[in-house]
């Protein structure tokens, strides 16, 4: 490859600093994460009351919110670790999109769990007297090895970018340029690194399936362990498994539109990107289409006593708009969208990204709560709030902080990294060049 | 000709309306019984019970008051008031200030009196009883003997002919010690049964209570008398709280989960552990 080929790639793919809209955007999220932390302040001093939650709608949009973002996290194991060890190369560009959303989604679907306690400093009691028999205990176990092998995952393809972003003096501040000579400034580029590099990568990509698989599956037995209506089944596994992957790639559409609108990518995320992440999405909206025939359509055919309210509250009665909302945004429209051609132009499949990302956020919601309020034995002699329940204003402002906040730093690790590999970028060019 | 049939319309009307006003409600017939209780040869009681019709079936009747009497239904013989429960039931033990009533006599007469109330009206009942007890014997091979005596002046004396129950005291009711369901006193007034019943679990030491009964007698009312005898099974209460089980307490979860999860979690965070050994080497390689 020309020195000026090469040399144009690294200029249009290293970080850049925030335009006009950029430092809106930043700023927005900012406001809305001072909101959500003003809210869990207001929580903290006054207790788990300021939520509408009660005795039987103890799960509200807190754990909604969990399901979701261990869910969009496990798009990181899909497109980086999957693709990667299939050798799909077209999925170059948006490896490190993938990952950092698994990050940043790990993170706060950590920190939704202790906002959702009521004594978060008590938090500690769950690895000192933590049972192992717990589901639980499952998912802290579970959650701090996912995020470890994420955070690897990101780390380890990022070290050639250090180097090229050494040599290119990115980054313009002092600041950065720390950051950067303190994660990577000892990658020389040397065959034995690139061999350990790649090995380690590899070692990786095998190893993060297994405990992505584990993670949601884990999360959905936190649902399936408890005898309830709506969760007693033993779908849940494969069906929450399903809906991560469509709801993970869903971001990662939305994602890459906006990353190729707002850095001028449109080089290296083409409309072929689109065309087969559409193929992806619509594949994987069937698959999840096809688990949640069978988590309503079999329970509604027997139509068991103990199911019925709960299934005929989903279909027809108090939840449906909500219910119908969630199954027409999260698949129904956004297969109607992809699956033509012109569909799958990046406009269009932006938007079908984020009604995917927007429905999955309540199929979360119908999943977790009409569940509490419909238990097996009758609610008798309970005040009237405890048989209802709508998030506070503290709980939305709360959950929409953590959104603000997964984006915030999905934002801030943009400007400060490139979102694209550079390294792997030129090395699969000068390969195709050879070919 | 209209005009009168508006006057004779109005006119019934208003007698119904009057009537409705005027008219009582019509009292109901309390019926009141009466049973007297000597459980194993303790405090003895009287327990009277009420019933009325009402909406053409018998029901119990709560919140009626009731007094006891002794002998007959004048103040001095009263023995105490109670009001019926909510199964129509009041009952009353026998005061200690009856006591030299009680002994004069080795049967008495007692009455229960139901005044009359807005609802009901006033009743009375009694019934007349002779002293008696039951005596309860049992021998080595399982052998029960219950004998039952009356009170003759100072004498207690056999009573031959009496339908007497002999059973073992369960938790639900009693259990015929075998399939002879009643057993008839003979001129010794004795009654001879065997128990029969096999690996009839006891409590923690195999113990079983039973018991001989005469029930609804009208010389004698209702008699128990009961025995513990070690003739059942242990049926100790083992504890599975130190058992390793998927809902014990963390300590005592269940080995193989303790070895699959502990298994799985290390052999991942060596993989963990190994990669940040390799970010070490290629630190190194670069220094």
């Amino acid at each position: 490859m020309e020195i000026s080929a090469r040399q144009k790639i690294i200029d249009d793919l290293l970080p850049k600093k925030f335009g006009a809209k950029g430092r809106i955007w930043a700023l927005t999220l900012v406001i809305v994460c001072l909101i959500g932390m003003y809210a869990y302040y207001r929580q903290l001093s006054k207790g788990l009351i300021v939520t509408d939650m009660r005795d039987y709608a103890s799960w509200g949009i807190y754990i909604s919110n969990f399901v979701f973002f261990v869910a969009i996290s496990l798009v990181g194991s899909l497109i980086t670790a999957v693709l990667r060890i299939v050798h799909v190369n077209w999925s170059t560009p948006l490896t490190r999109i993938a990952e950092i959303i698994a990050v940043s989604a790990i993170t706060f679907a950590s920190l939704i769990i202790i906002v959702d306690m009521g004594r978060p400093e008590r938090f500690y009691n769950l690895f000192i007297h933590g049972r192992l028999q717990s589901p639980i205990l499952w998912d802290v176990i579970v959650i701090t090895t996912y995020f470890f092998i994420s955070l690897l995952l990101l780390y380890l393809p990022l070290l050639p970018d250090f180097e090229i972003m050494l040599k290119a003096k990115a980054g313009g501040g002092k600041f950065l340029r720390g950051i950067y000579s303190f994660l990577g400034s000892f990658w020389k580029n040397t065959p034995q690194q690139i061999k350990i590099s790649e090995k380690s990568v590899r070692i990786l990509c095998i190893t993060i399936i297994p405990v992505a698989f584990a993670i949601h599956t884990v999360t959905s037995w936190l649902f399936a362990t408890t005898y309830r209506p709506g969760w007693d089944s033993t779908n849940f596994g494969a069906y929450f498994i399903s809906g991560a992957f469509l709801v993970g790639s869903g971001a990662v559409l939305v994602a890459m539109f906006i990353f190729r609108y707002m850095y001028d990518l449109e080089k290296y995320i083409t409309q072929e990107h689109f065309d087969k992440m559409g193929k992806i999405v619509v594949m994987l909206a069937l698959v999840y289409l096809y688990f949640n025939l069978n988590e309503f359509l079999v329970p509604a055919f027997k139509m068991k006593k103990t199911d019925a309210d709960h299934l005929l509250g989903l279909f027809r009665g108090e939840y449906s708009r909500v219910f119908w909302f969630a199954l027409t945004t999260s698949m129904f429209l956004p297969i109607l969208i992809l699956v033509f051609r012109k569909g799958r132009k990046p406009v269009p499949a932006f938007i079908a990204g984020v009604l995917v990302v927007v429905g999955s956020w309540f199929k979360r919601y119908v999943i977790v709560t009409p569940t509490l309020l419909h238990p097996f034995l009758p609610m008798y002699d309970v005040p009237d709030s405890y048989k209802h329940y709508f998030p506070s204003w503290e709980e939305w402002a709360i959950a929409m902080g953590s959104l603000a906040g997964m984006l915030l730093i999905i934002t801030l690790f943009a400007r400060i990294f490139p979102i694209i590999p550079i390294q792997e970028t030129i090395s699969e060019i000068e390969e195709h060049e050879k070919v | 000709m209209k005009k009168y049939k508006y006057y004779t319309l109005t006119g019934l009307i208003a007698l119904q309306i009057t009537g409705a006003c005027f008219a009582q409600t019509e009292k109901k017939e309390l019926i009141l019984g009466l049973s007297y209780i000597n459980d194993n040869n303790q405090v003895q009681y009287l327990k009277a019970n009420t019933k009325a019709k009402v909406e053409g079936k018998f029901r119990q009747i709560s919140g009626i008051p009731v007094s006891f009497y002794i002998g007959s239904a004048v103040p001095a013989n009263l023995l105490g008031k109670a009001v019926t429960d909510e199964h129509g039931l009041a009952a009353l033990p026998i005061p200690a200030s009856a006591r030299d009533e009680w002994n004069k006599s080795s049967s008495h007469s007692f009455l229960v009196v139901s005044d009359s109330s807005v609802s009901y009206s006033a009743a009375t009942t009694s019934i007349d009883l002779t002293k008696a007890r039951i005596r309860l014997d049992t021998a080595a091979d399982k052998k029960i003997t219950a004998v039952l005596v009356e009170q003759k002046g100072a004498d207690w004396t056999p009573v031959k002919g009496v339908d007497m129950k002999i059973a073992v005291k369960r938790l639900g009711g009693d259990l015929d010690v075998s399939e002879t369901p009643t057993y008839t006193t003979d001129s010794l007034g004795e009654a001879h049964a065997d128990f029969k019943l096999l690996n009839l679990p006891g409590d923690a030491t195999g113990n079983l209570v039973i018991v001989a009964k005469v029930e609804d007698n009208d010389l004698f009312g209702n008699l128990s008398t009961e025995r513990t005898v070690p003739w059942g099974t242990s049926s100790g209460f083992i504890s599975d709280y130190d058992n390793r089980s998927l809902f014990a307490r963390a300590s005592r979860a269940p080995l193989w989960l303790l070895w699959m999860a502990t298994s799985i979690t290390i052999s991942v965070w060596i993989v963990i552990f190994y990669l940040f050994v390799q970010i070490w080497k290629i630190k190194k390689l670069g220094a």
